[in-house]
């Protein structure tokens, strides 16, 4: 895959979860952070709404169904201080993101990073996955060599 | 129809003489280090600490709608010691420091340290079910905050689902309501730019998710400073002592801060009332653990729905795209 080099990321958002925490109104424990995947998308609906957004989506099946898949972000104001707003994300916009999925394996996720389709980067995540710009940047590196989990690409790394 | 942001996006302590600094800063810190600066002496209660400072600024300034210190604008949350009373360098992993809270109320916050530190994240919180930040947790929720001060009233206000506290400028305690709520009831005098506020009836809360449980003996003395710092700083500090005879051995001290939400400000953001019923999925699972309902599920709550009358033209709250999440 081409990671086009207009990456714009927030520098806001970093520090909280550097931390490893952040002060949402609710726990992250569903989200296995410790997992990252990657996700071609199609948007249907962009909730920017408190206390914290949703982007209801649907991913194409090998069948050539689509299934209907939910990805949890910030909420607004931590968002609009990341240049993202509520018409970030419109409906039919083909999108790809990185995410974090629930741990009972359900059809959702807590989003990391976003690539619009000009290849523009945003980070709508909250606590339930790293969306900063060190993974942005680590990110790129793995799309440049095709990887569609961190778990695939740190498997390669240490072969 | 919107039209999309597109390329407009953008990178867009225990009592003490000596002031105490901040081994850890839990939060997104601003400017120089916060420092805490307890009291310089003891007292009895919060009531004794707030009669005093009124007696060392005299009675309190006066100030008239020209003269009250203005601090419009949006706000954010710039950083706190808070934690520093409670756990033990380096930060969030660091050990419950031992003493500072009454047996019961240690052994409840160990539980949740050690959530917090083997899971990596406290299980739940207890604003997930949209109980309101109260007070303590209005001092750090990241949502922006407004401080309005009037001569007679001040309002400080949490854009989280709208917490706001009324502080009654030279009043005094009243409660007709016959029990305590989530911002109880705070009185304060103006001493020059300072603005010292006397909290109390406070329904039992918690510092935050990560941080100890309050109970409904909880009270507190602020003391709120704009303060400027080389190149340019501005920050908001509330110097705090907080009493809790159930929770604390000692009153324990703090200081937090705010800083301008210049970023919000530029983008034209307007706070709009919003609140957690007709749009949150976190829910607690039967193992005491935040999960989420998703669409189709039984309880989802769809943010972007109907009112109670869906026959009705217009009773859509996705006005502008009213888009089902049933569509292909």
């Amino acid at each position: 895959m081409v990671f086009r080099s207009a990456v714009v990321v927030s520098c806001v958002a970093s520090v909280l979860l550097t931390a490893g925490i952040a002060t949402a109104h609710h726990s992250f424990t569903e989200f296995d952070r410790e997992t990252e995947i990657i996700a071609e998308v199609t948007v249907v609906r962009w909730e920017f709404n408190n206390p914290h957004s949703w982007l209801r989506t649907r991913i194409a099946n090998d069948d050539g169904t689509t299934t209907l898949w939910s990805f949890e972000g910030s909420g607004p104001t931590n968002l609009i201080e990341r240049g993202i707003t509520g018409a970030t994300f419109e409906p039919g916009d083909a999108l790809t993101l990185m995410y974090c999925p629930m741990r009972d394996g359900r059809n959702g996720g807590h989003m990391g990073w976003v690539m619009l389709e000009d290849g523009t980067i945003v980070n709508p995540s909250d606590g339930g996955c790293n969306g900063n710009d060190a993974n942005i940047t680590r990110w790129k590196e793995w799309l440049d060599q095709g990887f569609r989990s961190n778990k695939e690409a740190e498997a390669a790394s240490t072969r | 129809m919107i039209r999309r942001a597109g390329s407009a996006l953008v990178s867009l302590g225990l009592l003490a003489i000596a002031p105490l600094i901040a081994l850890a800063q839990f939060g997104a810190g601003y400017g120089p280090a916060l420092v805490t600066e307890p009291p310089p002496r003891e007292f009895a209660n919060s009531e004794e600490h707030y009669a005093w400072l009124l007696g060392q600024a005299n009675g309190g300034t006066t100030h008239t709608l020209t003269s009250v210190p203005r601090w419009e604008g949006l706000w954010d949350t710039a950083g706190n010691t808070m934690m520093d009373a409670f756990v033990d360098a380096p930060g969030f992993s660091g050990q419950v420091r031992e003493g500072v809270l009454t047996s019961a109320y240690e052994a409840a916050y160990k539980e949740r340290w050690r959530q917090q530190t083997e899971l990596g994240e406290v299980q739940y919180d207890r604003l997930t079910h949209c109980e309101p930040a109260g007070y303590p947790r209005f001092l750090l929720e990241p949502y922006t905050h407004e401080f309005i001060n009037l001569p007679d009233q001040s309002w400080q206000i949490n854009d989280f689902a709208s917490g706001v506290r009324r502080i009654y400028i030279g009043g005094e305690h009243v409660n007709l309501i016959g029990t305590h709520s989530w911002y109880g009831d705070t009185i304060g005098f103006w001493d020059g730019d300072r603005l010292i506020t006397h909290t109390v009836d406070l329904y039992p809360s918690d510092f935050t998710r990560w941080a100890p449980m309050t109970s409904n003996q909880f009270e507190s003395v602020e003391i709120w400073e704009l303060k400027q710092y080389p190149d340019g700083i501005e920050r908001l500090e509330v110097q705090v002592t907080f009493y809790d005879s159930f929770a604390f051995e000692a009153p324990v001290h703090a200081v937090y801060a705010f800083k301008r939400a210049a970023t919000l400000e530029d983008a034209g953001y307007r706070v709009t009332h919003w609140e957690c019923e007709t749009t949150n999925n976190a829910v607690m699972d039967e193992d005491g653990s935040t999960t989420y309902r998703l669409p189709g599920e039984e309880g989802f709550v769809d943010p972007r729905g109907f009112t109670l009358f869906p026959e009705l033209p217009g009773q859509s709250f996705d006005p502008i795209y009213n888009i089902s999440l049933d569509s292909e």
